[in-house]
């Protein structure tokens, strides 16, 4: 990290290495669009080195860089409002008009072959099943579960209290269990 | 009521699932079938979970970033650890 803060061009280099994986992993599950994702993320590369300098060495990197990356998937889907966009409608839908007419129309336009990689890599009933959950549940069961953080270290990222953060994950994994045993009903 | 008779709580259900539970209370879920049937429900999530990929940007992701970030200081021959 010294070298990083240094602005030495290898350093930056393998902070991408070591992290790309991960924070794309992060975006691309939180917006399910790979483009989309990757701009995201570069764009939160893009954002911690530039300002690698304001980095403060008491707080781990890996909880800077996921909070900068987070923040990206929050904003852009509070401004497209496709937190409350599903398959199956708005959440707030009531009747099957009402889902019908907030439903994504899928039959619209014909599969590129990235919508064909897209439907492979999160097609699963996992990967579904995370799709519905909340974004704020979903970053945080993201980051306890596929990136393996403590529930300390995600309410640093997060910056929320580490008592949400064991709700959100808790209420997280009911969600998906249910979902996932009605599949297999 | 014993410490190895009280039924495992949320966090305890959490570290069983992913093998870090002691082996004291570990005990508990061969003879309380509640517990047991909550921890195995939550287990097969937490598992789905874990084996869950880490995908990849397309290639070249790390120059398309590089080419737009202010590089102050040449790297010599600095190596990552």
């Amino acid at each position: 990290m010294a070298w990083a803060k240094a602005g030495h061009e290898a350093a930056f280099r393998e902070l991408v290495r070591r992290y790309e994986r991960p924070i794309f992993s992060l975006l691309y599950r939180m917006v399910r669009d790979r483009a989309l994702a990757e701009d995201l993320a570069q764009e939160t590369f893009i954002k911690v080195l530039n300002g690698i300098k304001s980095y403060r060495p008491e707080f781990k990197f890996s909880s800077w860089i996921f909070k900068i990356a987070n923040n990206a998937a929050i904003d852009h889907l509070r401004k497209k409002s496709l937190d409350t966009l599903s398959l199956d409608g708005s959440p707030s839908a009531e009747t099957p008009e009402q889902m019908r007419a907030t439903s994504l129309q899928l039959g619209d336009k014909s599969e590129t072959p990235l919508d064909e990689v897209e439907s492979r890599e999160l097609g699963t009933a996992i990967e579904k099943a995370i799709s519905r959950l909340r974004p704020e549940y979903r970053s945080c069961i993201l980051l306890r579960h596929v990136e393996g953080y403590s529930y300390e270290e995600i309410a640093e990222s997060l910056e929320l209290p580490l008592g949400t953060v064991k709700t959100y994950i808790h209420r997280a994994r009911n969600e998906l269990r249910v979902y996932l045993e009605d599949r297999r009903e | 009521m014993n410490h190895s008779e009280m039924h495992l709580t949320t966090d305890e259900i959490e570290l069983w699932s992913l093998g870090l539970l002691g082996a004291q209370r570990s005990f508990h879920l061969s003879d309380c079938s509640l517990c047991r049937d909550i921890a195995d429900r939550e287990r097969k999530v937490i598992l789905e979970l874990v084996q869950l990929p880490r995908f990849a940007p397309t290639a070249g992701f790390a120059d398309r970033v590089m080419a737009q970030v202010k590089v102050p200081t040449p790297s010599g021959d600095w190596q990552p650890n």
